[in-house]
């Protein structure tokens, strides 16, 4: 019955709900926003594994391992970085732990025919592309019989074959990588890494890294890589440029991570790698998000709780303008409670209705955001279930004090009232 | 149906309304203001009362007591032969709402709502529910000529029609007592007329009524008449 009285002043009805409409919209949107950018980070950091460990070699500041190498003219090689040591200690040490994956990088020219592509060379274990979801769209991957061989096979992401213009069936295609001839046996989905995780991983910033296996590089090659010209040149020799730990147990990666730090501490007093533990990273990025979550969420139930004052204010003013009614129906049999419930129906029903519009709004808002920012926006059924109850909420919140107002007139004052 | 005449008469469980020495004081600190100043009354069942009196001669009050809006600082009003006047705000609108019928001046229908709507306010206060006097609700509007304004608002119709609106309101819950406050104030000779005729025919049909009116015109339309003056019932008439 308080129903029709909304519909008796419908533009007075919509320009109240308009308040909740927009709060509503906006605490979607920046909800949305926050689902979004959460799902960016888990897809980001997620990709790392957050039962792994990663270990990355760095030049360390001050280069305590620059040693002439004797009788080379003006050469220099730079020692730093993880060592074979390390992998051997950590995998025979530390207890919990699944696998320990070494991998050492070399950037290299690829040639096919007179074009060449900088690339990133990874020589990896087998295990190495499950463990970071790397998906063979295409042939094999890397086996523990390439390794016994030192086959030179590698597996390439279509990105390479792109630039060096390989269109037709890659697999068995041999790719000229320095004097030597890989076979080509794999080809990985488009899937990038992207934001932190490329950058923990070094992956190579045009994806186009390559993976070969970790025993063909190390015994053919060694660790050593040179660059420059005639005359002179630098070398650089890092044993392992990253080690990958996976830990057995969910609850352990922090034990382990710390116990690694241990270890490599001692080992590496100039500090020569860093540690990253996703676990870790994941769970700073999140706080962070969330700080910045709830603060969005903030500033738009701000708009949320003008929105109630509004409605507050409207039915204030409706209490006075209805004074006799109200005053009929107390003559006519209606108790306190129920003057009250009609105000809070109607209330509840504009905040509702405010609130289903806002959502509309929010999917509105939404769309046109992502559209032209591009970021991520997820609408997750909680932020609706959250948006309406918030809506139900400021409605009986705003409806309260003017029902009471309206429940506590006299009927026989409220009668005379004109 | 005898009609009584007079209070003494007849017997308590025979009176609908039984007023015993009700006084009524206005303000809380001294002095108080006396508006009635113990006031016996009793009301038959069936019997068509009216009760005149100039303005401040207290009827309004009277009227407010009868109608279980207010209760009394002294005495006691027995309504079909409870006591009300010792009541809870809650037990009050249940009087109102089960017991009473009221029909006011400016008939007070509520304008957003139809004339079908109008009617079945009482019911979502009781114990009926609205679907289930649904038709009931039709047959009073059309026993007082209304059916063909049913989804009519109030702004749509004659005073007249309006009164009769608020008098097949005030039957929709069958009270015990149909209270009328001036119900042809607002109207003009012939439709105030025809709200009488309509009373006189509920009046026939066994029901009490009790009128307010400032207008002894009106007055003579009761079977039974009496006269308030500062805070006392005065004389019976007829």
């Amino acid at each position: 019955m308080g129903l029709q009285s909304l519909l008796g002043y419908p533009m007075r009805t919509i320009l109240t709900m308009l308040g909740v409409v927009f709060g509503v919209g906006s605490v979607i949107a920046m909800l949305a926003l926050g689902a979004g950018a959460e799902r960016e980070l888990l897809q980001e950091i997620g990709r790392l594994g957050i039962q792994n460990i990663i270990v990355n070699s760095v030049e360390s500041e001050e280069p305590e391992g620059t040693n002439a190498s004797g009788g080379r003219r003006g050469g220099m090689i730079n020692f730093y970085g993880l060592k074979f040591k390390d992998h051997r200690q950590i995998l025979e040490t530390i207890p919990g732990i699944k696998k320990v994956l070494p991998v050492h990088l070399n950037k290299k020219k690829v040639w096919n025919g007179s074009r060449y592509l900088e690339s990133t060379l990874f020589a990896v274990e087998p295990e190495y592309l499950e463990t970071f979801g790397l998906n063979i769209e295409l042939g094999r991957g890397l086996s523990s019989q390439d390794e016994d061989q030192l086959a030179r096979v590698c597996i390439v992401r279509p990105g390479l074959l792109e630039e060096l213009g390989i269109y037709e069936n890659p697999l068995g295609f041999n790719l000229a990588i320095d004097d030597q001839q890989f076979q080509i046996v794999g080809v990985l989905g488009e899937e990038r890494f992207q934001g932190y995780a490329q950058k923990a991983l070094v992956s190579d910033a045009r994806s186009s890294e390559i993976y070969v296996p970790y025993n063909t590089v190390l015994k053919r090659q060694g660790t050593r890589s040179f660059s420059g010209g005639a005359g002179s040149w630098e070398a650089t020799d890092v044993e392992l440029n990253q080690i990958v730990i996976e830990v057995t147990d969910l609850d352990r990666v922090l034990i382990v991570s710390k116990m690694v730090e241990a270890l490599l501490s001692r080992n590496h007093p100039e500090k020569d790698y860093e540690l990253i533990v996703p676990l870790e990273v994941l769970a700073q990025r999140r706080k962070t998000q969330q700080v910045f979550n709830i603060a969005l969420v903030a500033i738009a139930s701000i708009s949320l709780l003008v929105g109630g004052i509004g409605i507050a204010n409207i039915m204030l003013a409706t209490v006075t303008e209805r004074t006799r009614e109200i005053g009929v129906r107390r003559a006519l049999g209606a108790q306190r409670k129920h003057i009250i419930a009609q105000f809070l129906t109607e209330t509840t029903t504009i905040s509702i209705l405010g609130g289903v519009l806002g959502i509309l709004l929010g999917f509105g808002l939404v769309q046109i955001l992502v559209l032209f920012t591009g970021w991520t926006a997820v609408i997750t059924p909680s932020s609706i279930v959250i948006a309406l109850t918030i809506s139900v909420a400021v409605g009986i919140s705003s409806g309260i004090y003017p029902a009471k107002r309206a429940a506590a007139l006299d009927p026989i004052t409220a009668l005379r009232h004109q | 149906m005898v009609p009584r005449h007079s209070w003494d008469e007849c017997g308590l469980s025979e009176s609908m309304v039984s007023l015993q020495g009700i006084h009524k004081y206005y303000g809380e600190v001294e002095p108080r203001l006396h508006v009635l100043k113990g006031i016996h009354l009793e009301v038959g069942k069936g019997e068509f009362l009216s009760i005149t009196g100039t303005s401040g001669s207290g009827k309004s009050t009277l009227l407010n007591l009868l109608g279980c809006l207010d209760i009394p600082t002294e005495g006691s009003y027995f309504l079909g032969g409870r006591d009300v006047s010792k009541q809870t705000d809650n037990e009050l609108s249940r009087i109102r709402n089960e017991d009473i019928g009221f029909i006011f001046q400016s008939f007070q229908l509520i304008p957003q709502l139809t004339v079908l709507e109008n009617v079945q306010v009482p019911l979502l206060y009781g114990e009926h529910s609205i679907s289930e006097r649904e038709d009931y609700c039709r047959g009073i509007l059309d026993s007082v000529g209304l059916s063909h304004r049913l989804t009519h608002q109030p702004s749509q119709l004659s005073g007249g029609e309006c009164q009769r609106v608020a008098i097949a309101r005030s039957l929709v819950n069958d009270p015990l007592l149909l209270l009328a406050d001036e119900p042809t104030g607002n109207l003009d000779s012939k439709t105030g007329d025809e709200v009488l005729e309509l009373m006189d025919e509920l009046h026939g049909q066994g029901r009490a009524i009790i009128m307010i009116t400032h207008d002894l015109e009106v007055a003579r339309r009761s079977e039974r008449q009496v006269k308030i003056k500062d805070g006392l019932i005065m004389e019976e008439q007829k």
